[in-house]
């Protein structure tokens, strides 16, 4: 083996591991760009209440609540009313219901989506439910809210000013962090 | 040459080879192996697909496996060791005077490793169901809710293996061609092969280790409580996606790129002509490699990209076209007013091009966003990934096969028989293929045992292709075996003046030591 190969060679290696690398970074960088562009549905959490001016003022849009459950979960997941007229730039409440219909008691963690998918990062969301996990004994009934406003400027978008109609979804899985601590519950309980 | 008294035992010779011509060998016949195996599940599927209903795959898991593994391994191990392998190993230390690979050991390595993977491959299709995702292996099907055997997880090792080797092997490629070239074999005067092999092992270089990385993330999500591509850990399926193809897309032209290669040779050979416009050759594939870096979305269409996003990949996948057209007008520039001699490799590359060409535009078609929404997982796509990338793939193996066969083994193939077993395989998978358009155009989706009565006819006609595709594998399997066992005594240049390449100035078989003493290039026209 010529130095000159073990330098190509070596180079060469770096390449690869270089490439694993940033097959790895693509991952929190995969994220922050959903969470920047609002890619896949992804809304903004956590925003400044953007006011309603001009046109946008008494702008209306329904917002339709989807809730689903993952089959692993006995819960029962609904939302109070099915839509709501949103007006824009205004903080809004939507509440939904949650009940666990097993005998043990369950942590769960929901999952959320808007569609479409364009209309995602002019949704920005307060506080949610979803931000946290929830644990329902068994029979128990929680209110779940999420506080939510629509970004005025979904008007100035000619993608998204015409949309009538946003859906906020959420589907309820079953945690994978407390999944076993609430086995070790449940047989402390039993 | 002095080194033919330089025999080891068989199995220093075959199982610890340091030797390019054996390893490339070894690499031709694992990838006949893994080809039989492919092959024969292709035709099993469309036994059963010859009529609607269920006739005799009633297990759908079952179904789902011979599709994956039947992809798996036409990519995995058939074409890239075939094409990368075999021929690379064999003829890029001949043609750029090279006495053997940079790296001789680690080429056995590249080898084993792959042999490995094979293994692993065919043990996860017997594991717990087998694996059942397709070659895509998108979560949540490959992820623990739908896979919950060992399949995938054999399956993804075995990758990984392949991988390696194929990293291993590239690397060895592209320092062979960098170090080891001849005095006077610049860059600009290396043989077009010598070219594609190392487009080729750049791509291979880049891309795998994002496949290695990615499916280690779906290892972990499946094994190890990780949750990269699992929703309700925070993970994103789509994430796959965009992983896999931008591994998947370099991938096909990693496919085909040798292809190019091989064609350009065996196109310049029997036209008698150098090859027309060399560079402009040389850096289609360099241009075609890295805009296959920067396109992997249009795989994507139908996952809710937003208009612009889908505007920026429709148009660079159509970029896609310039290079790859430069390069069949070459071709085609090449032939013309050339001194053009039909024998089996020229029919071959004809073949390529003409496949080549029919794939290329339903590739421009399913470019269109608008369009690929309504071919999405159609058999047009099934139609369309085939003639670009499968069959065309096939026959430039076939045309190296003819090409460099005397070279390989010291005797000639029967040219006769061998017409014969093109005319057959081109007419097979023409009726095999071309079909496949109407029905995907009509809507039959891919992947699914069974369909509607009205896809019968075309469906019918297309196993009737197989049918024929099939004789003509068989055909070419003994034409292979009378030639290595009976055939004539090859020539050291059997092609005659067009043949310039070094791999002709060598005997034939070429000798287990070559080029000894280094040929001089300086100041001598480019090779091809």
């Amino acid at each position: 083996m010529t130095a000159k190969n073990r330098r190509v060679g070596f180079a060469l290696a770096l390449g690869v591991a270089g490439m694993v690398g940033l097959s790895y970074a693509s991952v929190p960088l995969y994220q922050l760009f959903c969470q920047v562009t609002g890619y896949g549905g992804t809304p903004k959490i956590g925003e400044p209440v953007a006011e309603a001016t001009g046109d946008a003022i008494g702008h209306i849009i329904t917002v339709t609540l989807d809730a689903n459950v993952n089959p692993d979960l006995d819960w029962d997941f609904k939302p109070g009313v099915h839509n709501i007229d949103v007006a824009l730039g205004e903080e809004t409440l939507a509440i939904y219901s949650a009940r666990n219909m097993g005998d043990t008691a369950v942590t769960g963690t929901a999952v959320f989506n808007v569609a479409p998918y364009k209309a995602a990062q002019y949704v920005s969301k307060i506080d949610c439910f979803c931000f946290s996990e929830q644990r329902l004994n068994p029979g128990e009934e929680v209110p779940m809210p999420v506080s939510f406003y629509i970004d005025p400027e979904i008007l100035d978008d000619p993608d998204t000013a015409y949309l009538e109609n946003i859906i906020l979804s959420y589907t309820f899985y079953p945690s994978r962090t407390a999944a076993e601590t609430d086995e070790d519950l449940d047989e402390t309980n039993g | 040459m002095s080194d033919d008294h330089h025999k080891p035992s068989f199995a220093r010779r075959w199982f610890m080879s340091t030797n390019h011509k054996d390893i490339g060998t070894l690499y031709l016949i694992l990838a006949i192996i893994a080809a039989v195996i492919g092959g024969g599940m292709s035709w099993y599927i469309r036994l059963e697909l010859m009529e609607p209903g269920i006739q005799y795959i009633d297990d759908f898991q079952f179904y789902n496996v011979l599709v994956t593994a039947h992809g798996f391994l036409m990519v995995f191990f058939v074409v890239m060791p075939a094409m990368i392998g075999g021929f690379g190993n064999w003829f890029v230390p001949l043609m750029v005077g090279a006495p053997d690979m940079a790296f001789p050991r680690l080429n056995n390595i590249s080898f084993w490793l792959l042999a490995a993977g094979l293994i692993l491959l065919v043990i996860a299709g017997l594991t717990g169901g087998g694996p059942g995702t397709g070659w895509t292996v998108y979560p949540p099907l490959s992820a623990k809710d739908y896979h919950p055997g060992m399949a995938v997880d054999l399956g993804i090792l075995s990758l990984h293996l392949a991988g390696a080797s194929s990293i291993l092997g590239a690397a060895n490629f592209i320092t062979t061609i960098f170090n080891m070239r001849a005095p006077g074999m610049t860059i600009h005067r290396m043989p077009l092969f010598v070219w594609a092999i190392l487009v080729t092992a750049f791509l291979l270089l880049l891309a795998l280790p994002v496949l290695a990385g990615a499916l280690t993330m779906l290892l972990t999500d499946r094994n190890f409580g990780t949750s990269f591509f699992i929703v309700e850990g925070g993970g994103d399926p789509l994430l796959w996606q965009h992983l896999f193809w931008f591994f998947g897309h370099p991938e096909v032209y990693i496919i085909i790129i040798p292809a190019f290669g091989i064609i350009s040779e065996i196109v310049s050979t029997f036209s008698k002509k150098p090859i027309f416009g060399y560079l402009g050759m040389a850096y289609a594939m360099s241009a075609i490699g890295v805009v296959g870096f920067v396109v992997w979305a249009h795989h994507m269409f139908m996952t809710g990209l937003d208009v612009d996003t889908r505007a920026y990949f429709v148009a660079a996948t159509m970029v896609i076209a310039v290079p790859t057209g430069v390069k069949i007008f070459s071709w085609l520039a090449t032939m013309w007013g050339g001194s053009i001699e039909f024998k089996t490799p020229m029919l071959y590359a004809f073949g390529f091009i003409f496949l080549f060409v029919v794939g290329g535009v339903t590739g421009i078609t399913l470019a269109n966003a608008g369009m690929d929404v309504a071919f999405h997982d159609t058999y047009f796509v099934v139609a369309h990934f085939h003639y670009v990338m499968a069959i065309a793939a096939i026959f430039a193996m076939f045309a190296g096969f003819f090409y460099w066969i005397g070279k390989m083994c010291g005797r000639q193939y029967n040219e006769g028989l061998a017409k014969l077993q093109f005319w057959i395989f081109f007419i097979g998978v023409n009726i095999l293929f071309f079909p496949q358009h109407f029905s995907g155009m009509a809507g039959m989706p891919r992947r699914i045992p069974d369909y509607p009565d009205p896809y019968a006819g075309w469906n019918y006609v297309s196993s009737i292709g197989a049918l024929i595709t099939a004789i003509g594998t068989f055909l070419f399997l003994y034409i292979a075996w009378t030639t290595i066992r009976s055939g004539e005594k090859a020539e050291a240049n059997p092609w005659g003046e067009g043949a310039t390449t070094l791999e002709w100035s060598v005997d034939s078989p070429a000798p287990f030591h070559t080029h000894e003493i280094l040929p001089d290039m300086t100041g001598k026209a480019p090779a091809e």
